[in-house]
């Protein structure tokens, strides 16, 4: 028996009907969200799923969570089919969404715990404890006996978290959980994802905040329109883009000698520049080239004979490998 | 089994926090139908005094009478009505995003929507019947071949009522336009189920149409066994009828169910109707 | 002038790209259902007749009219009220309150904006509702139409007045669903729609006394009932001084409401 979810040449057509006339019919083309993915999301380890708005992220999640069936394809958690053993794969999962759904505004705290933990079916003598330990976890120990109505968006996207982690799941899906959260809370979240995979718990997230997937993601897979565009870890993919460095200089004072020079510099490499002022008033030149030219800018600056007050160079990122590895397959489509 | 009960209970606890203390139910299951009750009583008054009354109709020679009748009518209405209410309710969910969450977990589906429909008619309709029964007993209008008929009526109303219940939570969870069909279920509901006169009076098309509805049979069955004496005998018929339309229910509610979660689960929309 | 005229024009833009059905279907088959009613009882347990009590209240015995018209009276108001006293929270639901205050606009040139595309589309609905009567076999007479006109002006004149300071109620209450339908419960025992008032203990016609609506209904009495022959006139102006007084009382009162609401919103 293969461990962790296995998706193969996963499929999602929804049927659109269009108004043609008094009735509604099925369109000729039907709109593909995830079109032949395979993936695998081990247990112990956070996997992220990456892609742009309407890239068929949070498809991909709603299937792996029986919410919705595949049209083509099969997932498999622990070796059991999803469409097969529904129930027994939803008693082995959860979802979080970011956002404040998915709890009762008139049930504290609590007794939201207890109910989705009846839901469930967590046993009798577990379920105390367990609410005992998420509300201390999530920080709402405090706040357990308050009706959620009254209680903060932090404090609501908190229970969010707890409720998706009732039935102790061995595979958590987390489609944007950082989303619209406080800093603080939103730190704290990311621990508690790394220590749930420490655990054994395998993790699948789907995140804007890139910063966040490279931190926690041992394994990415980029997707664009449904399909797999590339995967690795983050490092590995950042690698994969056309290089973008980004030199960042500051002048400490203002002289149109020096932004000549920059401008002909940057005309001649053909770099993207960009001037504007830092927080100070100082003049800010920003230069973005796929090689590191930060040593023909400041030999420019000093023959210039400009004063260079700050100075950082910006390796790419894995924002950049999004970008450019989506467009290309955009462009591809086209 | 046991994880069905325990879904039932869960149900009662959030039911019991979404009503509990709230002002509506006060207003909805209580005043309103009273208000409604004494217009209806008024509003028929003039035809049950007219001379050829009584001899049509027994009842309305007798004001107490006629109210009583009214106000059986009145209190069973209530109870499937305030299911109607809650099923409403229920369809909410798919908005806050709660119907979502019920669906991620291995919950038995007919479990909630039973469960559903139960708690909520104990939280809704517990004050209307509490004050039916006080009012009757003082008014001395109860006529009950032996005790045994009291069971009878409860369970007439109550069993068809929780099988409407569930029937409509799986209706109204996949339901497009959900205020429509709770429109639809108010007004007319009282009209084709006798609760306003007795059957007689209703063309023959209405009473068929009545017949689908299980509020009319529990309706023959709580006025026979309280107010005119009946026993086990005089309302076989009804009764039986009433636990065909039972089963029925519970038949399709579980079939809704079903073909609701699987279209959801391919359109990934969970509105059906 | 102009605020009137605006919101005249914004309502009927609303409503032709969503007409509230739902609320159209609730509120006929009320109407309907309750002359269905009537009618049924009136032929198969009245035998077509009615008792002393009906004919010594209203001077007439043609019951199946009474309700009717009663029916079609209460189809109105309940309309007219859904849309004028939930103009503003409807505004508030859908956080367009905060830019109608903002505007220098008064209140009064706004609800009577609200109140004449009411008017429009609740004639509609009604004519709807009698043709449906109609069709079931009601015969409706109409002894005057001058009185028939007049009955008009005294109901919205009286829908109007107690709209708003429901209006402000419910902003103030922060709620719509238990205030309106409280109202529509009481006003349908309370005014006299399907039954004379006489009927009622003495305690609950005084209270109908003092709402207007009770007064218009009089006037309307007069000129759908054959074979009465009562002066509109005196029900008339008591219906327009009780209305007057509940819409000054409504307008006092909006302006803290109002405010009460913003409140809310603010802290939510």
């Amino acid at each position: 028996m293969s461990t962790g979810i296995v998706t193969t040449d996963l499929r999602k057509t929804f049927p659109v009907r269009r108004w043609q006339g008094w009735r509604r019919r099925p369109a000729a083309a039907p709109v593909a969200a995830v079109d032949g993915l395979s993936l695998r999301i081990p247990p112990g380890q956070v996997t992220g799923l990456l892609g742009l708005n309407g890239a068929g992220k949070t498809t991909t999640i709603r299937i792996l969570s029986t919410l919705l069936r595949p049209t083509g394809g099969t997932v498999s958690v622990d070796g059991l089919d999803v469409v097969e053993h529904a129930r027994e794969v939803r008693r082995r999962i959860n979802v979080i969404s970011g956002g404040e759904r998915m709890v009762y505004d008139r049930l504290t705290a609590r007794e939201n715990l207890w109910y989705f933990g009846q839901l469930y079916d967590v046993p009798r003598a577990r379920l105390r404890a367990r609410i005992d330990e998420l509300l201390d976890l999530v920080g709402l120990t405090e706040a357990a006996q308050v009706p959620v109505e009254r209680f903060s968006r932090g404090m609501r996207q908190r229970l969010v978290i707890a409720r998706g982690l009732i039935n102790d799941p061995a595979y958590l899906l987390l489609d944007e959980p950082t989303l619209g959260l406080d800093a603080p809370i939103a730190h704290q979240l990311r621990a508690l994802i790394a220590q749930l995979a420490a655990d054994g718990v395998g993790v699948l997230l789907t995140s804007h905040y890139l910063a966040e997937v490279e931190q926690l993601c041992r394994h990415v897979y980029l997707i664009a329109r449904g399909s797999l565009v590339a995967q690795g870890s983050p490092a590995q993919l950042a690698g994969q883009t056309v290089r973008r460095h980004t030199v960042r200089l500051v002048l400490a004072v203002a002289d149109p000698a020096v932004t000549a020079v920059l401008r002909a510099l940057a005309e001649r490499h053909g770099a993207e520049l960009t001037v504007d002022v830092d927080d100070e008033g100082r003049p800010r030149f920003t230069l973005r080239h796929p090689q590191d030219l930060v040593g023909a800018v400041v030999t420019a600056v000093v023959q210039a004979g400009g004063a260079v007050a700050g100075l950082t160079v910006t390796p790419p990122t894995l924002e950049d490998a999004i970008l450019t590895l989506t467009d290309a397959q955009a462009v591809a489509v086209r | 089994m046991s994880h069905a009960l325990r879904v039932v209970a869960a149900e009662a606890l959030k039911q019991h926090r979404r009503l509990f203390g709230q002002p509506l139910v006060l207003f909805s299951m209580l005043l309103w139908p009273l208000l409604t009750l004494a217009a209806t009583y008024y509003t028929v008054l003039p035809v049950m005094e007219s001379a050829v009354a009584p001899q049509r109709w027994p009842v309305a020679g007798d004001p107490r009478r006629l109210l009583s009748f009214l106000a059986a009518g009145a209190l069973a209405y209530t109870f499937f009505f305030s299911l109607v209410q809650s099923a409403w309710h229920f369809s909410f969910e798919r908005v806050s995003g709660t119907l979502e969450a019920l669906f991620l977990s291995p919950a038995s589906r007919m479990a909630l929507v039973i469960g559903n429909g139960a708690a909520a008619l104990t939280q809704n309709a517990w004050l209307f019947g509490c004050f039916a029964v006080a009012a009757a007993t003082a008014a001395d209008v109860l006529h009950v071949a032996h005790p045994g008929m009291y069971a009878v009526a409860a369970l007439a109303l109550l069993v068809p009522a929780v099988a409407w219940g569930a029937f409509l939570n799986s209706m109204l969870i996949f339901s497009r336009d959900s205020a429509f069909l709770y429109t639809l279920l108010d007004d007319p509901l009282w009209f084709v189920a006798g609760v306003r006169l007795p059957l007689f009076a209703l063309p023959v098309w209405v009473k068929a149409v009545g017949l689908a509805f299980p509020l009319t049979s529990s309706l023959v069955v709580l006025r026979g066994a309280l107010l005119d004496r009946a026993d086990l005998g005089d309302l076989a018929a009804p009764l039986g009828w009433l636990a065909a339309l039972t089963v029925g229910l519970f038949a399709a509610a579980s079939a809704l169910l079903r073909l609701g979660e699987a279209r959801a689960q391919r359109t990934g929309g969970l509105q059906v109707f | 002038m102009s605020v009137m005229a605006a919101t005249f024009v914004r309502n009927w833009r609303i409503t032709l790209r969503a007409y509230p059905w739902t609320y159209f279907v609730g509120t006929l088959a009320t109407g309907v259902l309750t002359i269905g009613v009537s009618m049924l009882a009136y032929r198969a347990i009245g035998g077509g007749r009615v008792g002393a009590s009906f004919t010594a209240a209203t001077g007439s015995a043609d019951y199946l009219g009474y309700v009717t018209v009663g029916a079609a009276a209460l189809t109105f108001t309940t309309r007219m009220v859904l849309w004028v006293a939930k103009a503003q929270i409807t505004e508030y639901r859908e956080g367009t309150l905060e830019s109608q205050l903002l505007t220098p606009a008064r209140r009064l040139p706004y609800l009577l904006g609200v109140t004449a595309q009411a008017l429009s589309t609740t004639a509609v609905e009604i004519t709807v509702l009698v043709a449906v009567a109609t069709a079931l076999g009601v015969r409706l007479t109409v002894a005057d139409p001058l009185t028939l006109l007049a009955a008009t002006v005294a109901a919205t004149v009286a829908v109007v007045g107690m709209s708003v300071p429901l209006s402000a109620l419910m902003l103030a209450a922060g709620e719509a669903h238990i205030t309106q339908n409280t109202l529509f419960t009481a006003m349908a025992l309370l005014c006299g729609f399907t039954f004379p008032t006489s009927y009622l203990p003495d305690a609950a016609r005084w209270l109908g006394e003092a709402l207007p609506v009770t007064w218009a209904l009089r006037v309307l009495r007069a000129a759908t009932l054959p074979g009465t022959d009562v002066d509109p006139w005196p029900a008339f102006a008591v219906c327009v001084v009780l209305g007057g007084a509940y819409l000054l009382l409504g307008l006092s009162i909006l302006d803290p409401a109002e405010r009460r609401a913003l409140h809310r919103s603010a802290r939510a």
